[in-house]
């Protein structure tokens, strides 16, 4: 009951940052900003760097970033301590713990390893000593599935992998659902649209690990091209990268077409005609900015999800990326790797949206003079 | 502004493609040996380990006193060059070789094993190993003990206070049940002299008077205090001169509670390898098994280990037999989808498949392969009833379930790979062993007439009840066969469902089951281990059933020298009686050492066969499905697997474990064309 009520009073002071008055929300905001840098430099450069950093941070903060950053950041680390205590709780509810074996252990044995990994059997015990090494020891705790090793060091690696391929499958499929969203949008109804639309179905419905095998069995066994799976050069990372990015490119593919569409009937268009402007010109220079901001939107998320790797995807092709720790922390009850993997998440997601947000102001000029931010 | 768009992304998604390449740059040359290893390994500090990808890479990075010989799997001198056991078979003797070297250049002492052995023990270091070495003077006591005394002091007489608070009258059973079983009261008194808490626990279920359970807390703290008196004991001397001690620095003086024909057996067995204390405590005994920190004595040394990629490792050239050894290089992929690993293989990536890398839907049709191979294993698939349900609490309603399983259409149509129906908890194959009479067969009829008997005719009035398995593809098929079985042979309404691991633990443990699968894997080549499964109240038996016959019965083989002093208990209740009393009479009355030692360890496995035939033949609470089958595909120019061993008396016997060390592997790939690319 306490923590239900702990939880709900975090949500309400959480939405209460998004009615925080201008000032206050630039003085708390760049506080904050200070904070996260003095927690971050303290345990890359040490304290004193740290202090200065931090306060460096806190002015430039102040004076030049703008509103909507702060208010971001403001938002941001109550929300974070929230996702934490949450996620705690959720684990704690869940059935087993992550000393539970096949084999039995003894009540002394399980108290031994409870105390050297530090999971007392309290939610809120659990989230105190979290908390504690996250800000005073610098650390997202010791692993217990993979002994010897802390979730930074499991993480560490396996992040720049999956960021790598992300951005790749990111990349491929910006470029191939843009191309054939576009084309079926101004092909509208044309034996074009309808074929560019039944492979973006496929993209959408097949299951990327049956993309993944298919391609394997075809390229791999078949003609001997590529690898079958692993990882180490670039030969490797073409198989995965495109079934990655396919069901992306298949809702990229959806997305440009309706944006194409609706942007063709808008007056500005009408307007660039009437100029007798060639219709090339008319696509590229007036059309194009509109057909992509709902493909803008759909990419903050979606870089988040990519970026952090897909489990199906890394296990098929032996990538030692990030996206099996995602599943093999929640399947092994590694409550310290749930933590460090759902703040990585969730710390892309605010990121990519901030990213998204800003670029939605350079798209359309109408957000930019009212200087209304979306929540 | 697209262009400036796409470029800027551009730029990005390169410049982040060559941080991962130079995070996870190949090492470059082929090593000479890969294999697919299923899963990372949790750990590489042998007193902590556990599990089949952790054992096949320890087992080549450190050598305990003796090893397993490929040829043969019996034990052979490892770092031990030759030992002597004493007539009653209680005292062991190794003399360590002095050519044997940690990976530092240290010899390796028999210090180093009283550490490693002490280690294991150590009550706060929570192996969960740590038993399988208790049979060791002092080693439960330093083990186990501490932690008994203080709940025996501390929460045990609160418990006790608590349930007469809650109660006015008679403790009713379901009370006394959970208190004991909440309390671990089994584990925690086993073994106890007092004679007051041997008759507690050993009392047949029921209320429970007030005077008998207010005299406990006096008791226990009886028992309390002299187990931490053999703690103190214990901790004094275990690992410094008793148990297990260094005689000199090359000799190693092992002390048995009890003679254990598996010792030696024992030793090359991980959780029993020597570690080097310095290089453990010089990290905080946390992280010094990664590599560039890891001191090992055996064959191979860590040399790489990338989690989710590979770990390489790397003959060794400190290791004592290194002329033996002719791999130069192992590559061990964590490869967690048995398709990829199969592809892998079949483009040459991989040499060797062991049995969780390989498709099982696929197994049947790449048995007709060369390099396929399969034998029976080491390895026991069964159901567990729980007996604390109604009607399941019913001998005859075990029995019936049993009787009325078509275990050959499960193994023929289903599984497929040649494994055997299993009509005995023990796998075959032990040497020496001789399995009981054995009460389950398939006859639908009879299981139909104990149906009857028990109150349900034609499945009449019979509960709606659960198969359980644990989420998994292999396991539902079963699941599916069985349900279906049960339905057509003895009109029960029955459902297979299934949970993801952790909650299929977390549902066995509380006994929130009907029927749950399980399987167990041999720790050591003997029935003890599938025995000793089904104690009353063991932490891994999970069907609530106990028998005071069953359990006496393991006791006396784990210390057959009491029994034979004392044999009368056992004799009495044990359904072959008087062919034990032969053989009790012909063990107390062998002069010879070697003549009392064999005759003892005869008794021994016909205590074993007769605790095997409770479980099979007259209680039946488990259902055994199959024996599973060990499965490698293995390269042809690997030599040095041996599927069909040849033991030192000549005769053939199966490679039950699937054990391959990978010290006697080796390849007779040229190493100078299939140099390059990785």
């Amino acid at each position: 009951v306490i923590e239900g009520l702990v939880l709900a009073f975090g949500v309400v002071l959480l939405a209460a940052t998004a009615w925080c008055p201008p000032r206050t929300t630039r003085l708390l905001g760049a506080l904050l900003f200070a904070l996260v840098l003095g927690v971050v430099f303290r345990f890359a450069l040490g304290m004193p760097v740290a202090l200065v950093c931090g306060l460096l941070g806190a002015v430039v903060a102040f004076r030049v970033f703008p509103l909507l950053v702060l208010r971001r950041v403001l938002f941001l680390v109550p929300a974070l301590v929230l996702l934490i205590y949450a996620t705690t709780l959720l684990m704690y509810r869940a059935p087993g713990n992550p000393f539970a074996n096949e084999r039995a252990t003894t009540p002394q044995v399980e108290a031994a390893l409870r105390a050297h990994y530090g999971v007392p059997k309290s939610a809120s015990a659990f989230f105190a000593i979290y908390m504690h090494r996250l800000l005073v020891e610098g650390t997202l705790g010791p692993s217990i599935k993979v002994q010897g090793r802390t979730v930074e060091e499991l993480i560490g690696p396996a992040f720049p992998v999956s960021v790598a391929l992300g951005s790749l499958a990111l990349l491929l499929s910006v470029g191939l659902g843009l191309g054939l969203g576009i084309v079926a949008g101004l092909r509208r109804n044309t034996a074009v649209d309808h074929l560019s639309m039944f492979f973006s179905l496929l993209g959408v419905s097949l299951p990327n690990f049956v993309l993944g095998s298919a391609a394997m069995i075809i390229f791999s066994l078949w003609f001997g091209w590529l690898p079958v799976a692993g990882w180490g050069s670039l030969r490797h990372v073409v198989m995965p990268a495109i079934a990655l990015s396919l069901p992306n490119a298949a809702i990229i593919a959806r997305l440009a077409r309706s944006g194409m569409i609706e942007v063709l009937q808008q007056d500005y268009v009408r307007t660039a005609r009437a100029k007798g402007l060639p219709e090339s010109w008319v696509v590229v220079r007036h059309a194009l900015r509109g057909t992509l901001m709902p493909v803008v939107s759909f990419l903050g998320p979606a870089a988040a999800a990519t970026m952090t790797g897909s489990f199906v995807v890394e296990v098929l092709f032996a990538v030692p990326g990030m996206g099996q720790w995602f599943v093999k922390g929640a399947i092994n009850r590694d409550y310290s790797v749930v933590l460090g993997t759902a703040i990585v998440y969730f710390g892309l997601v605010i990121l990519f949206n901030l990213i998204v947000d800003l670029a939605y102001a350079w798209l359309d000029p109408r957000l930019r003079s009212s200087g209304a931010a979306r929540p | 502004m697209l262009r400036s768009l796409l470029s800027a992304f551009l730029v990005f998604a390169l410049a982040l493609l060559v941080v991962g390449f130079t995070l996870s740059k190949s090492t470059g040359r082929r090593a000479d040996f890969r294999f697919s290893n299923g899963n990372e390994p949790k750990s590489l500090d042998p007193q902590l380990a556990t599990g089949e990808p952790e054992h096949r890479i320890l087992s080549a990075l450190f050598e305990g006193l003796a090893r397993l010989d490929a040829r043969s799997l019996e034990p052979v001198p490892g770092v031990a060059e030759s030992w002597e056991i004493s007539a009653d078979g209680k005292k062991y003797t190794f003399h360590l070789r002095p050519s044997a070297r940690w990976s530092d250049g240290q010899p390796v002492t028999a210090r180093d094993f009283c550490y490693a052995w002490r280690r294991l023990q150590e009550p706060t270091l929570g192996s969960e190993y740590a038993y399988i070495m208790h049979m060791v003077r002092y080693a439960e006591a330093y083990n186990t003990h501490a932690g008994q005394a203080a709940a025996l002091r501390g929460t045990i007489p609160a418990a006790v206070t608590a349930l007469l608070r809650a109660h006015a009258g008679a403790i009713p059973a379901a009370a006394v049940l959970e208190f004991s079983s909440k309390q671990n009261l089994d584990a925690t008194l086993e073994g106890t002299p007092n004679s007051v808490l041997r008759n507690f626990l050993l009392r047949p279920a029921g209320d429970l008077p007030r005077s008998e359970l207010s005299a406990l807390p006096a008791q226990f703290e009886l028992e309390g205090r002299r187990r931490a008196a053999l703690y103190e004991e214990a901790k004094l001397h275990f690992g410094v001169d008793g148990g297990a001690y260094a005689a000199d620095d090359h000799t190693l003086v092992v002390e048995l509670v009890a003679p254990t024909p598996y010792f030696l057996e024992l030793t090359s067995f991980y959780p029993l390898f020597p570690v080097p204390r310095w290089a453990i405590e010089k990290s905080g005994g946390q992280n010094w098994f990664l590599p560039n920190r890891i001191v090992s004595n055996g064959p191979f040394q860590l040399r790489q280990w990338r989690v989710g990629d590979h770990i390489r490792l790397e003959r060794s050239d400190s290791y004592w037999g290194r002329k033996d050894v002719r791999l130069r290089d192992v590559d061990i992929l964590p490869i967690e989808n048995t398709t990829t690993s199969l592809n892998l293989y079949l483009t040459g990536e991989l040499d060797w498949l062991p049995l969780q890398s390989i498709p099982q839907d696929l197994a049947p049709d790449l048995r007709s392969r060369a390099d396929f191979s399969t034998g029976p294993a080491f390895i026991a698939y069964y159901y567990k009833i729980n007996c604390t349900r109604k009607p399941f609490d019913d001998v005859r309603v075990r029995k019936a379930l049993n009787l009325a399983i078509d275990r050959e259409q499960i193994t023929r149509d289903v599984m497929r790979l040649g494994q055997l129906p299993a009509r005995y908890l023990v796998p075959p194959g032990i040497r020496g062993y001789t399995p009981p009479d054995t009460g389950i067969q398939f006859d639908v009829e009879l299981a139909r007439k104990l149906l009857t008997e028990a109150g349900f005719p034609d499945g009449r009035g019979f509960p709606k009840f659960g198969i359980l398995y644990n989420t998994l593809e292999s396991h539902k098929k079963v699941a599916e066969v069985l349900a279906d079985q049960l339905r057509r042979h003895l009109h029960v309404d029955v459902a297979a469902y299934n949970q993801e691991w952790q909650s299929y633990q977390q549902s066995t443990r509380a006994m929130d089951y009907d029927l749950a699968r399980a399987g167990w894997v041999g720790d050591y080549e003997d029935p003890n281990t599938f025995l000793d499964l089904w104690l009353t109240n063991g932490g891994n038996n999970r069907t609530g059933w106990g028998s005071v016959v069953y359990d006496r019965l393991l006791s006396a083989a784990a210390d057959v020298e009491g029994f034979v002093a004392q044999p009368e208990f056992v004799l009495d209740h044990a359904h072959d009686g008087p062919a034990l009393r032969r053989m009790t009479d012909a063990a107390r009355a062998a002069a010879e050492p070697a003549q009392r030692l064999k005759s003892m360890s005869e008794l021994r496995l016909a205590l074993l066969a007769q605790a095997e035939r409770i479980l099979i033949h007259d209680e039946f609470p488990i259902v055994p499905i199959y024996v599973y089958v060990t499965q490698d595909m293995v390269k042809p120019e690997i030599r040095g697997f041996y599927n069909e061993l040849l033991g030192s008396d000549g005769a053939k016997r199966p490679n039950l474990r699937g054990i391959h060390p990978l010290r006697d592997v080796w390849s007779q790939r040229d190493p100078y064309r299939e140099s390059g690319s990785r």
